[in-house]
């Protein structure tokens, strides 16, 4: 017996009420670190977006909408496949690579997947269309600081379709499977799938990326507009630009080039995201104020009650001669543990939460942030502890005499 | 030996004032058995406290052998309790959520002794007091008499030299009630000082010297005055 397992015993005795007294501290602490583990993995996300993709132009139909980057060709909107000659054909500096994308909702093994058409890079110069524009050469704008993207060994694999958003070859009856859904199918290189009534050899599968990605299937772009018997038409093209200064030229060029498109920079949609980044991280703040108030009321209230129903048994304690320190710490050590306890258990909903509904909400993957952890249980009990300061003086001032008294 | 010097402990509320106790020159020496009778409100609770270190007099000392106890400061006043004094109360007061055996350990763990000696002392006690077989059951679970004897046991696991006894056979049944007075009578021939407050006669019978109390005035009673009553 110390004061430790007095406390905990009293603790014991009542679940319940210990569980409504830190309730609030609980769902704050739960609110934020949710919060801040998207926030952070959001804002983690844009940069590396920007720093990869920071070259990447979409040319989209005239009213997508625009949320996601890599969600933007699923709006169900089309564009005609003829913008992308005309493109090649305007020989714009700058360009270094363009590649429509048709995408269309389909289910491989009972999994809901985005079939995604793409056209390899191999295609542009074997098509009949583009002979003109066989004669297009990859022209660095003026200035350009970055070296021309010559393909490397790399860009030959299918992984290529994470890391520039292209492929250098792909038949029309191979697919490549996004992280997603090659773990659901428990299928691999080599295998043959039925998809849509046709058949198709895995060419690859791609590493997860913690995008919409991760569930596609992707596909020759012609054998899904056959499939889609949609025509020929894609839902965006990308245009690889060689350098982030050439994106932003060539926004102007390739909207007056193709006045019924929309144009925007991978910049652009990520300043969607950049405003709701911000607005999290204000939420968050806010979330913590909330936390501090109504956590801290409701738990130094707690105290109080808790205080006021063992007058008694503080003033036996007493005159059995226990300290007046000792009762305060009594009740200080009460709410360490209320609030470490609460402050663990938010913790782990709160990051349960952000692993689970991250990737949906927010488009980004979530690995545990034990720094942020940390630190939301050590304010969470620090709060408790300044919070049951006040009360637990109180109890400490309480009369010995108390014990005489008949309940 | 305990010394009352000119103490007298005014209560001031809403106004009014109620002079509990006056008292010029009491003295209780080592090893007596006192028992302390007067009607409600006569300020009997008020004594027990003082004597206690746990109610400043108004005005006045209280002496506790050459320690004048109310020049201590509040946390010595918690060592001599903690260390010197058991209480027994009418109403028991055992902590709710503390099992027999932990209630007792209580005086001891706030006295810094060591777990394993916490248990053993605390076991012996209530093996005493019959109670080997209801260690771990909490007050709610054990009858009243088992509850002040677990009472009684938390009072002198600690060996105190003085034990201060509020009604502690008010809410008895004649065996229990017999079962403290026995204590109290092997407390008396330990050589303890037992200090006790009682509405019951013969209870007070059992003492070696009677204190009556009347509006806060102490009297003694002559042993045979109180056999007549
Ligand atoms: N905290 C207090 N504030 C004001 N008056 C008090 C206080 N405590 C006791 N009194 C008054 O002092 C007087 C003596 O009270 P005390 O409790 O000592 O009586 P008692 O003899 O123990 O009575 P009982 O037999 O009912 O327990 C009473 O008149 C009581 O009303
Ligand atoms: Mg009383």
């Amino acid at each position: 017996m110390n004061l430790r397992s007095l406390v905990w015993k009293e603790l014991r005795e009542r679940p319940w009420s210990v569980l409504s007294s830190s309730i609030a501290i609980l769902l704050g602490v739960a609110a934020l670190v949710a919060i801040r583990h998207v926030t952070v993995h959001s804002e983690q996300e844009v940069s590396r977006q920007l720093s990869s993709l920071g070259a990447n132009i979409l040319i989209l139909p005239k009213d997508a909408s625009l949320q996601n980057y890599y969600a933007a060709d699923r709006n169900g909107q089309t564009l005609p496949e003829e913008h992308v000659t005309e493109v090649l054909m305007a020989g714009l500096a700058g360009v270094e690579k363009v590649t429509p994308k048709l995408s269309m909702p389909a289910s491989l093994g009972g999994l809901e997947v985005t079939l995604t058409g793409i056209l390899p890079q191999s295609e542009f110069t074997a098509q009949q269309a583009w002979q003109t524009a066989a004669l297009f050469t990859p022209k660095k704008h003026d200035g350009c600081k970055k070296a021309s993207h010559e393909p490397t060994a790399a860009d030959m694999t299918p992984e290529s379709l994470n890391t520039t958003r292209s492929i250098e070859s792909l038949e029309k009856n191979q697919i490549v499977l996004g992280a997603d859904v090659a773990d659901r199918c428990a299928f691999s290189e080599g295998d043959t799938v039925e998809l849509l009534g046709g058949t198709f050899t895995v060419l690859g599968t791609l590493t997860r990326t913690g995008t919409v990605d991760d569930s596609r299937v992707f596909a020759h772009l012609h054998t899904v507009q056959e499939l889609a018997k949609s025509g020929e038409v894609v839902s965006a093209i990308e245009v690889i630009g060689c350098c982030e200064d050439a994106a932003g030229d060539l926004v102007p060029e390739l909207s007056k080039l193709l006045p019924g498109a929309r144009v925007v920079t991978v910049s652009q949609v990520v300043q969607t995201q950049v405003g709701v980044n911000r607005l999290m991280s204000g939420t968050s703040w806010f979330v913590l104020g909330i936390l501090i108030l109504v956590g801290g009321a409701s738990l130094a209230s707690a105290i109080a009650a808790n205080v006021r129903e063992r007058r008694r048994e503080i003033g036996t304690l007493m005159a059995i001669g226990a300290t007046p320190s000792f009762v305060q710490r009594l009740f200080l050590m009460k709410a360490l543990v209320l609030g470490l306890v609460a402050g663990t258990i938010g913790c782990v909903i709160g990051l349960l939460t952000a692993v689970l509904i991250g990737p949906q909400w927010a488009g980004v993957s979530i690995v545990p942030l034990p720094g942020l952890a940390v630190m939301a249980v050590s304010a969470a009990t620090l709060l408790a502890v300044l919070a049951a300061y006040w009360p637990a003086r109180q109890a400490a001032k309480l009369d010995p005499c108390l014990c005489f008294q008949e309940v | 030996m305990i010394r009352l010097e000119n103490v007298k402990r005014i209560y001031t509320r809403r106004g009014q004032t109620v002079t509990a106790l006056q008292c010029e020159d009491l003295r209780i020496s080592a090893g007596e058995y006192v028992a302390v009778v007067g009607p409600s409100g006569s300020g009997k609770s008020t004594l027990l406290s003082l004597l206690g270190g746990m109610l400043s007099p108004t005005s006045g000392r209280i002496w506790l052998d050459d320690t004048s106890v109310y020049e201590q400061s509040v946390i010595s006043r918690s060592a001599i309790r903690r260390e010197r004094m058991g209480f027994v109360f009418q109403t028991f007061n055992l902590i709710p959520y503390l099992t027999a055996l932990e209630n007792v350990q209580v005086p001891l763990a706030l006295n810094n002794v060591s777990p394993v000696n916490q248990v053993g002392l605390a076991t012996a006690m209530l093996q005493r007091f019959g109670l080997g077989d209801r260690l771990n059951h909490k007050p709610s679970e054990i009858s009243v008499g088992q509850q002040q004897r677990v009472a009684l046991a938390r009072t002198l696991v600690n060996d105190p030299q003085i034990i201060l006894a509020d009604e502690p056979t008010g809410n008895l049944d004649p065996t229990s009630r017999e079962v403290v007075l026995k204590a109290f009578d092997t407390c008396y021939d330990e050589g303890r000082t037992i200090i006790t407050v009682t509405h019951d006669l013969t209870a007070a019978a059992r003492a070696k010297r009677r204190l009556v109390l009347n509006d806060g005035q102490i009297s003694e009673e002559s042993f045979s005055r109180a056999k007549v009553a």
